[in-house]
């Protein structure tokens, strides 16, 4: 019995030197964006003495952190509404209606999950500037929801082929047409499926830097991600100020993670394990 | 009922947006990428086919190689390093009960955050004159330029990058490993206890071989990531000093994006595609295994 609780006591301190490696470098910032820029170099780790909340205003403002926290969540939400309503229809359309081409369309739709984003930049960068799509939020949401597609069709068809054959069939002798079908008995009972696919494309979305960089150069227009990537750069100097960017950034994260952290770590690795 | 679900304007609903959407944002992109690459195009002409060019051009830079060097080191790095210490701590968390959610949650938070804001983040930690260097100076050690330092066949940056991406997303194997962990039926361990297995004994010969399955999946998402792996070096070096922390997906940004060498660039989107391909291939060939019935 004692030897097994000296094990358990080396296990809790490793984890906690683990936490300690997790934590310390959040810490640290949030401690930092609240000091003055001499201070972070004459008292490095001490708290700040008098805390300010300029260098926050600062970045939302000048930083134009404020704006770019709207769009992304623009974008997030459209994306992530739209993707759930195409890519569950398409899941249903294979899972469910009995058509030839269902499992060829399955293949098709996945054979998108092993491609990089980083091979379409260029052809849609391209076509999106001849079509007047580029420099616009629309731009972004388009590829967005398409490269969501792919693990939304994939972790639904998985929820609609489980669903018992007598739900569709009792609903279809009470009179109900397919899209009754689909939007009052299906989809309300793939509600887990649409939770975990939604936290993947919306946190998949949310932190997407490349394509966001790539499409948008209004600065009116900009992601948090591409805004905060340009405000700290090699060229500000201000590091209390960058810091209090990078704490903008995340913290809207920290926040619903805090809340519901549970639910989320499960509904990702739910999903990954599917994908 | 059969009539209903056989209803053609019905598929044709269903199916129609995803389709067209998937056909025209990523299936005739991906086509033209691969014509682009045997291109000669860029921001002021249009393309021009000139065959293998792009193709010559990508063995003869020096900068490629580097960032290929720099991919397959990370590739290689992450595979190797997120199984042994995604294992390791899912082992851990898995025989405590008291906390077990607060560890798992602590370690699973960075996954969610954006890698880009991570990279400042550690870019500031690593700089020479802030964060890490300024503590190790409390004990009389002058620091070493993390990010600048430009020695080795492995430069030190990659490894300062390697390490801040497994901080990142050990969490996501160690998640993976857990779950299968729990799937595995208690009587197993009981029964091998009675055999005279200790902890680490049932660990090798019970869970190992259980959660093979999970490997080849963990590993497949780490080597697709890793590959593709662009926002964290993009804020923490940009591919500096001189392009030696340049990889792939960095390279292909410059090339393209700096540049406007739109030909050449898709040239290395088609070697990344190809690379991606080839290694999902690989993993699934000779890691994956039939699940054991439990």
């Amino acid at each position: 019995m004692k030897k097994v609780s000296i094990w358990k006591i080396i296990i809790y301190i490793f984890l906690v030197v683990m936490a300690v490696v997790y934590l310390a470098p959040l810490l640290w910032t949030f401690n930092v964006a609240f000091k003055t820029n001499k201070e972070i170099f004459t008292a490095p780790f001490a708290l700040p003495q008098n805390p300010t909340f300029e260098n926050f205003t600062f970045a939302w403002t000048a930083g134009k952190l404020g704006i770019a926290t709207l769009n992304s969540f623009l974008v997030c939400v459209i994306t992530l509404v739209l993707s759930m309503i195409i890519g569950s229809m398409a899941a249903f359309g294979i899972a469910r209606l009995r058509w030839r081409g269902a499992h060829l369309a399955l293949v098709y739709f996945l054979t998108g999950m092993m491609i990089p984003v980083h091979c379409v930049l260029i052809p849609l960068f391209t076509r999106f500037a001849k079509v007047g799509l580029s420099n616009s939020l629309t731009g972004l949401i388009l590829p967005y929801l398409t490269f969501a597609l792919p693990i939304t069709i994939f972790i639904m068809v998985g929820f609609f082929e489980g669903m018992p054959n007598e739900l569709i069939e009792s609903a279809c002798i009470d009179g109900a047409s397919i899209y009754q079908i689909f939007f009052k008995v299906c989809l309300p009972l793939g509600k887990t499926g649409l939770f975990v696919t939604g936290l993947m494309t919306f946190v998949g979305n949310w932190n997407e830097l490349l394509l966001a960089m790539v499409f948008i150069s209004d600065d009116m227009k900009k992601t948090l991600p591409v805004s905060l990537s340009k405000f700290v750069g090699p060229y500000n100097t201000n590091y209390s100020q960058m810091f209090a960017a990078i704490i903008i950034a995340i913290i809207p994260t920290i926040i619903v993670y805090c809340a519901f952290s549970n639910q989320i770590v499960d509904g990702l690795t739910a999903g990954a394990v599917k994908g | 009922m059969d009539k209903l679900l056989r209803n053609k304007k019905a598929i044709v609903i269903f199916m129609a947006p995803a389709l067209i959407l998937f056909t025209f944002i990523l299936f005739i992109p991906i086509l033209q990428s691969v014509y682009y690459s045997f291109c000669d195009y860029n921001a002021l002409t249009p393309a021009k086919f000139v065959g293998l060019k792009n193709y010559k051009g990508l063995i003869q830079d020096k900068t490629l190689h580097i960032a290929l060097k720099n991919s397959i080191f990370f590739l290689i790095y992450s595979c190797v390093t997120q199984l042994i210490m995604g294992l390791f701590l899912a082992a851990l968390l898995t025989n405590i009960d008291k906390g077990r959610n607060l560890f798992k949650n602590i370690i699973y938070l960075p996954c969610v955050l954006s890698s880009a804001a991570l990279g400042l983040l550690w870019m500031f930690i690593f700089s020479p004159k802030l964060g890490i260097n300024q503590l190790i100076q409390k004990f009389g050690i002058e620091g070493p330029l993390w990010l600048m330092d430009t020695k080795g066949f492995i430069i030190l940056p990659m490894w300062v990058i390697a390490f801040v991406a497994l901080w990142q997303y050990v969490g996501q194997s160690m998640m993976l490993y857990m779950a299968q962990i729990s799937g595995i039926s208690k009587s197993l361990y009981e029964a091998s206890y009675i055999d005279g297995c200790n902890k680490v004994k049932s660990f090798r010969y019970i869970t190992l071989p259980l959660i093979r399955p999970m490997v080849a999946t963990a590993m497949s998402l780490n080597a697709i990531g890793s590959l593709k792996f662009f926002d964290m070096i993009f804020n923490m070096t940009e591919g500096g000093p001189n392009h030696k922390t340049e990889v792939l997906a960095t390279h292909l940004y410059q090339q393209g994006f700096k540049y406007f060498k739109y030909g050449y660039a898709s040239a290395i989107g088609v070697l990344l595609l190809v690379l991606c391909l080839a290694v999902t291939l690989f993993i699934n060939k000779v890691v994956k295994t039939e699940p054991y019935e439990m």
